[in-house]
């Protein structure tokens, strides 16, 4: 049923069976292009037999600019998710899964420390399932979302930093275990 | 880097500070005055540039242009300014490009000349990248070469990788002169093999070392090999130890084995493509990759494929299936994914093999290895969203008895008597949508003699499942999968326990109820592909009664599963069909089709959407104003968006691919749907046309010569159509998709309404009025000559025709006609004969005229009768209103062409009157004749919009009385007895039932008791009529004139 390789531009006519659902979240341009252009291996896809995209995930290496360097909210060379993606069709496969394991596979690759991502605290379906990928919190960011997507009476959410060491980290430096404890405001994320 | 993005330029830190003040604060004279004075005292010429830039602030046009000047002065002169001044220049003159100024022929050069001077500066840098943002290729390489030389052997092995490629883009490029082509093309390919050569033949590189190194260095390689080497070095360089796909592989490297197995197929290269599967699969039991990293089912399917295609194809798949066991043996160790993939893989196999090896004996037997295969598969997955999408190709390949034995013997049995009641209605759904499959599948029928026992057959065939006689599709089996669907449907919905389990299945069952329920009665309906033979009102080409009652249903599984997309567009697209345009938008809104989707998913509404209903146009927001803002957004600057990114990252396959991309958006038939479709709505309205659609920044690079793509996705529609016929889409769309001809037919005749509709700014008042009269009718001539061998070209490409509706063909057809004719009326001297092909011309015009009148249901010089069963005396209101509501487009096509004769004959008329204004003998105006034949075209075309006008009164009169839902729903549930016997009215079309086992009313009875009957369908009936007035009203304001 589904292929695994990396995203072509072309796959962005492709993409209505997973950005017509009303959870993921349909980019500019520029935005896809720019992960394409910089990060070509850590943009993966899931095509099903007939070409439609069926998931997808987005992902960058970086660091912290240099001038953060003694800051305590610097980030060292590390892969982030930015977009993971499976259509209402190809759930309960695991492709989300797979995805993330590729984009490991590419941070060890590029010897990143660790691999992060952002998740809405209440978002308890995906909170388990990079908890059982071997995530785990690293800390709290403070009102990071604009919206809640539970309770319209509130104006904003908090977001859980997540992480999983990478084989650099070996000594797991990079990580903490207790790290729903730790706030920063979204101005410390850089 | 500064200027080129056009941030105002920090001036050297040597100018002194009144300078520097009074330049930033954009003190213009001041700065010219100072400058000035520097110059002379310090004898810079830098000053002499800050001088130039600042009277380019100026509103003097000499005084802007001076620095065009100088900057031409440098190029031609061959003079290398500093980088600070050619900063200054590029800023100066940023508001030239693109229209009176090439970068290639200014900045790009002054900047590769300074590059090449000063390569080991961290300017250079920036210099390549200015070039590249300006998309001046030539300078770019130019830099690029420079760069490599500087740094070859550095650690930096970017500057190879860039010469290289932008020597590759240089040799595909029109930028690039023919002579030139060859030599970029070789030298790309010579770089490269020598990299390669270096590759394979090291034992270890290093990164000081030009060989490959990187995947995208790799994937740089193969691709500019595939595109200008030959097959054979392509396939050798494929099983080098170093640079091969299995060698790639073993590095984790998977792109090269992807883009392998596709070049080897367009060659047809199965020989290799088997071999290649066959060690990249045993790669990973082997333990040189992961298990499954080629375990895809592209992977499967392109290996089994080859298997069947070699030589010795029996030994080639018995190696097939010995590699795919020994991977279900540690399937357990996969995840779900994989082992989908595999059970897939195992099915394709089975499907791939020998007829000989699947049934050795020739025995009859339906429980076939195929089916059996299937069985297994829906035995483990039937319960997933997937699965009808998983199985569908392979059940539509079955023959008739291995189909009787899964649908009667197969599937029935997959679940035990006592097995969980949602997983039964679940499966029983599955088991209705494949049955709605099999009905589009040939083998179902048998041909039926053309006469039995003397009585003409007038049905082809027989159904190999319920034995009458039938065309594709079986009428009497759809009709039974109604009632079936209907009472599995009502099964689910009558029982809580039920109900309360589809929460925690993969889909609501019911869903697919209704959509096989739903398909099944648009095909009932007699709904066809909407091709280019469909003329008529699809009131008058299918039974209307049963399509209402498919989208009532499906309208009324909308309410229960909202979320569901696919529902949702499926509507969308029958609300369009039916002429409910805003109901179809308010159901299309929250699909959210924004930003990067739009492209391919907009089409999907905004096609011919002008000619449905152009009051959706009239409100607050620009209807398409996110879609215009899109290409706007993307396509305003000439480079790709984001290229720069991918030469910094050195992700070299991302540059091509981008630029592909990017040139397939460019010539997006997308865009050019919205730029018509936009142009269109405005004209229905007077609303001013900002600017020519031909000078429009969109369609710069557009031509004859373009080949303008459609990249519409139809993915998320839900198709349960076999291969065998065509998808689901086809049957619900206004007329042909969108297509390279229809949109340069549009862009054509957008062009001629331009030449005719041109106002001159009313302060021109030429100085040398004859000569000026002189230029404008050469000009007309000219561009009319043009227009017309442009329209009569792609009228007569014989693919133009199926991408067409009747009534477009007749409107382009009419603009290809016109413009030829006004080419003779105007280029005619009054002295000379006029040529008998203008009034063959006007005659076919004004018949062109009367036949799309006559398509247009409620206009007076139509009589067809409309095709309905029921015996309700309809108003004669409502005998034209529905037919009419559901052609709109039509009266569009009536109203735009009649438009465009009267603009026609306005022309040649305005002619004749500014040249009698300035030449008082006569002897230069129109000839005689030919403004007699455009006053005849102009009173045809007046006699056609009068009555376009008619029809719009009267449909809004007609929905305008009382008793229109009440109406609507007589139509859906007619009375007990107003329903005719089939062989009646229309009687092919019903469910009339005669000699069928479904009888009279049984169907529309199902259908009854999924909406919730009358009652429940009076909302929904509501909600049609309330869609149509509006349709209606925004017609009304429309001009006719």
């Amino acid at each position: 049923m589904a292929n695994f390789r990396r995203f072509r531009p072309d796959d962005l006519n492709k993409l209505s069976k997973c950005n017509l659902d009303p959870f993921t979240e349909t980019y500019e341009l520029g935005f896809y292009l720019q992960y394409y252009a910089k990060w070509p291996s850590l943009f993966q896809v899931a095509e099903d037999q007939h070409g439609n995209i069926i998931g997808y995930i987005m992902g960058k290496l970086e660091s912290s600019p240099e001038i953060y360097q003694f800051s305590e909210h610097y980030l060292p060379w590390h892969a982030h998710i930015t977009a993971v993606t499976v259509a209402p069709e190809a759930r309960r496969l695991g492709i989300g899964k797979l995805l993330t394991e590729q984009l490991e596979v590419a941070a060890d690759a590029n010897d990143a420390w660790f691999v992060d991502l952002f998740v809405r605290v209440s978002n308890h379906k995906a909170i388990t399932f990079y908890k059982n990928m071997g995530y785990s919190v690293f800390r709290v960011v403070k009102d990071y979302y604009g919206e809640h997507s539970t309770d319209p009476t509130l104006s904003s959410e908090d977001a859980y930093d997540m992480r999983k060491p990478m084989k650099r980290d070996a000594k797991r430096q990079h990580v903490r275990d207790d790290g729903e404890k730790h706030e920063v405001d979204p101005s410390d994320v850089w | 880097m500064s200027s080129y993005r056009y941030g105002r330029p920090a001036l050297k830190n040597s100018v002194d500070v009144q300078l520097q003040t009074a330049f930033s604060d954009g003190n213009w004279n001041t700065v010219i005055r100072l400058a000035a004075k520097r110059a002379a005292t310090l004898k810079d010429p830098y000053y002499e540039a800050i001088k130039m830039c600042a009277e380019s602030q100026l509103d003097g046009t000499a005084e802007k242009c001076a620095v065009l000047v100088a900057i031409d002065d440098l190029v031609k002169n061959k003079k290398t300014p500093d980088i600070d001044t050619i900063e200054l220049y590029e800023w100066a003159c940023r508001d030239f490009f693109d229209y009176e100024v090439e970068y290639a022929d200014s900045l790009g050069p002054l900047r590769a000349r300074w590059a090449k001077a000063n390569p080991g500066s961290p300017l250079a840098l920036q210099c390549v990248q200015a070039c590249l943002e300006k998309w001046d290729l030539v300078s770019a390489q130019q830099i690029a070469t420079s760069l490599d030389k500087a740094y070859a052997n550095t650690a930096d092995r970017r500057y190879m990788f860039w010469n290289i490629t932008l020597t590759y883009l240089l040799s595909i490029s029109p930028q690039c002169t023919d002579a030139s082509r060859k030599v970029y093309s070789l030298l790309a390919v010579r770089h490269l093999e020598r990299a390669a050569d270096l590759t394979d033949n090291s034992a270890k590189l290093e990164s000081t070392d030009r060989g490959l190194i990187t995947e995208e260095e790799v994937g740089l390689y193969y691709r500019v090999l595939h595109s200008h080497g030959t097959k054979e070095e392509y396939i050798s360089r494929l099983k080098s130890p170093k640079l091969g796909a299995i060698s790639q592989l073993k590095e984790g490297r998977k792109l090269l084995f992807c883009e392998a197995l596709d070049a080897l197929e367009a060659w047809g290269e199965w020989d290799l493509i088997y071999n290649l599967c066959r060690e990249a699969l045993e790669l990973g039991l082997e333990g040189g990759t992961s298990p499954f990293f080629v375990c895809d089912l592209q992977t499967w399917r392109k290996f089994a494929s080859a298997a069947s295609k070699v030589v010795d194809s029996d030994s080639a798949l018995g190696e097939v299936q010995a590699i795919l066991k020994r991977y279900i043996d540690i399937k357990d160790t996969a995840s779900a994914m994989y082992k989908k993939n595999l059970s897939l893989a195992l099915l394709e196999t089975t499907f791939r093999l020998p007829a000989t090896a699947l049934n050795p004996n020739h025995d009859n037997n339906g429980l076939s290895p195929r089916v059996v295969q299937i069985g297994l598969f829906l035995d483990q997955y039937f319960e997933r969203l997937s699965a009808f999408d998983d199985v569908k190709g392979y059940v539509a390949e079955l023959g008739f008895e291995e189909i009787k034995t899964l649908m009667e013997d197969v599937l029935p049995k997959m679940l035990d008597e006592d097995a969980d009641k949602a997983r039964k209605v679940v499966l029983n759904a599955l088991v209705c949508r494949l049955r709605y499959l099999l009905s589009t599948c040939p083998q179902t029928l048998s041909p039926q003699p053309a006469a039995v026992e003397g009585e003409t057959q007038d049905k082809p065939f027989q159904c190999r499942f319920c034995t009458e006689p039938t065309e594709l599709p079986c009428e009497s089996c759809l009709k039974k999968l109604v009632v079936n669907a209907s009472d599995a449907y009502r099964q689910i919905t009558s029982d809580k326990e039920l109900v309360d389990s589809i929460p925690r299945l993969d889909k609501d069952p019911r869903l697919d109820l209704a959509l096989v329920m739903g398909n099944s009665l648009l095909k009932l309906s007699g709904l066809r592909p909407r091709t280019s033979d469909v003329g008529q009102s699809l009131w008058q080409s299918v039974e209307p009664r049963l399509f209402l009652q498919a989208v009532l249903l499906l309208d009324t599984q909308l309410n229960e599963t909202p979320g569901d997309t696919e529902l949702r567009l499926l509507l969308v697209q029958l609300y369009l069909l039916l002429g409910c345009a805003s109901y179809a938008h308010r159901l299309w809104t929250p699909l959210d089709v924004k930003r990067t989707i739009q492209d391919a998913l907009s089409p999907l509404f905004f096609d011919r959407i002008s000619t449905l209903s152009p009051g959706l146009f009239q409100g607050g927001r620009p209807l398409m104003e996110p879609l215009r803002a899109f290409y706007k957004h993307n396509l305003s600057d000439k480079s790709p968006v984001r290229i720069w990114d991918a030469f910094s990252a050195g992700s070299y396959t991302s540059i091509l691919d981008m630029i592909n991309h990017d040139s397939s958006l460019r010539r997006s038939c997308t865009l050019m749907m919205t730029l018509v479709e936009e142009r269109r709505a405005i004209r229905c309205y007077g609303g001013k046309i900002d600017c020519e659609i031909e000078q429009h920044p969109l369609t710069e690079n557009i031509n004859d010569d373009t080949t303008l793509v459609s990249k519409t996705d139809y993915g998320p529609f839900p198709n349960l159509e076999s291969l065998h016929g065509p998808p689901i889409h086809e049957y619900l769309r206004l007329g042909p998709g969108l297509s390279n001809e229809r949109s340069q037919l549009a862009f054509l005749s957008e062009q001629y309404l331009d030449l005719l509709l041109y106002k001159p700014p009313k302060d021109y008042k030429p100085a040398k009025q004859t000569e000026a009269a002189l230029r404008d009718r050469e000009y007309t001539l000219e561009t009319l000559s043009r227009l017309s061998n442009s329209l009569s070209d792609f009228l007569h490409q014989p693919s133009t025709t199926s991408r067409l509706t009747p009534s477009e063909t007749t409107y382009y057809s009419v603009f290809s006609l016109l413009s030829a004719a006004l080419l003779i009326a105007l280029s005619t001297p009054r002295s000379d004969p006029l040529p008998k092909t203008l009034s063959l011309l006007t005659t076919s015009i004004k018949s062109a005229l009367t036949t799309l009148r006559s398509t247009f249901p409620s206009s007076p010089t139509n009589t067809a009768t409309p095709t309905t069963t029921t015996t309700t005396t309809p108003t004669p209101v409502t005998t034209t209103a529905y037919p009419a509501l559901t052609s709109l487009p039509i009266l569009s096509s009536i109203r735009d062409t009649a438009l465009a004769v009267r603009h026609s004959a306005a022309f040649v008329a305005a002619a004749h009157d500014r040249e009698l204004a300035r030449d008082r003998s006569g002897r230069s105006g129109v000839h005689r004749d030919a403004l007699a034949e455009m006053r005849a075209l102009d009173a045809a075309a007046g006699k056609a919009l009068g009555e376009a006008r008619g029809c719009v009164l009267r449909l809004k009169e007609a929905l305008g009385e009382a008793g229109w839902m009440d109406r609507v729903l007589e139509v859906v549930f007619p009375e007990e007895g107003d329903v005719l016997p089939e062989g009646g009215e229309g009687g092919d079309k019903g469910d009339g039932g005669g000699g069928v086992g479904v009888g009279v009313g049984v169907v529309g009875k199902a259908v009854e008791e999924v909406v919730g009957g009358r009652a429940g369908a009076e909302e929904w009936a509501g909600k049609v009529v309330e869609s149509w007035r509006e349709g209606v009203k925004g017609w009304g304001m429309v001009r006719m004139e």
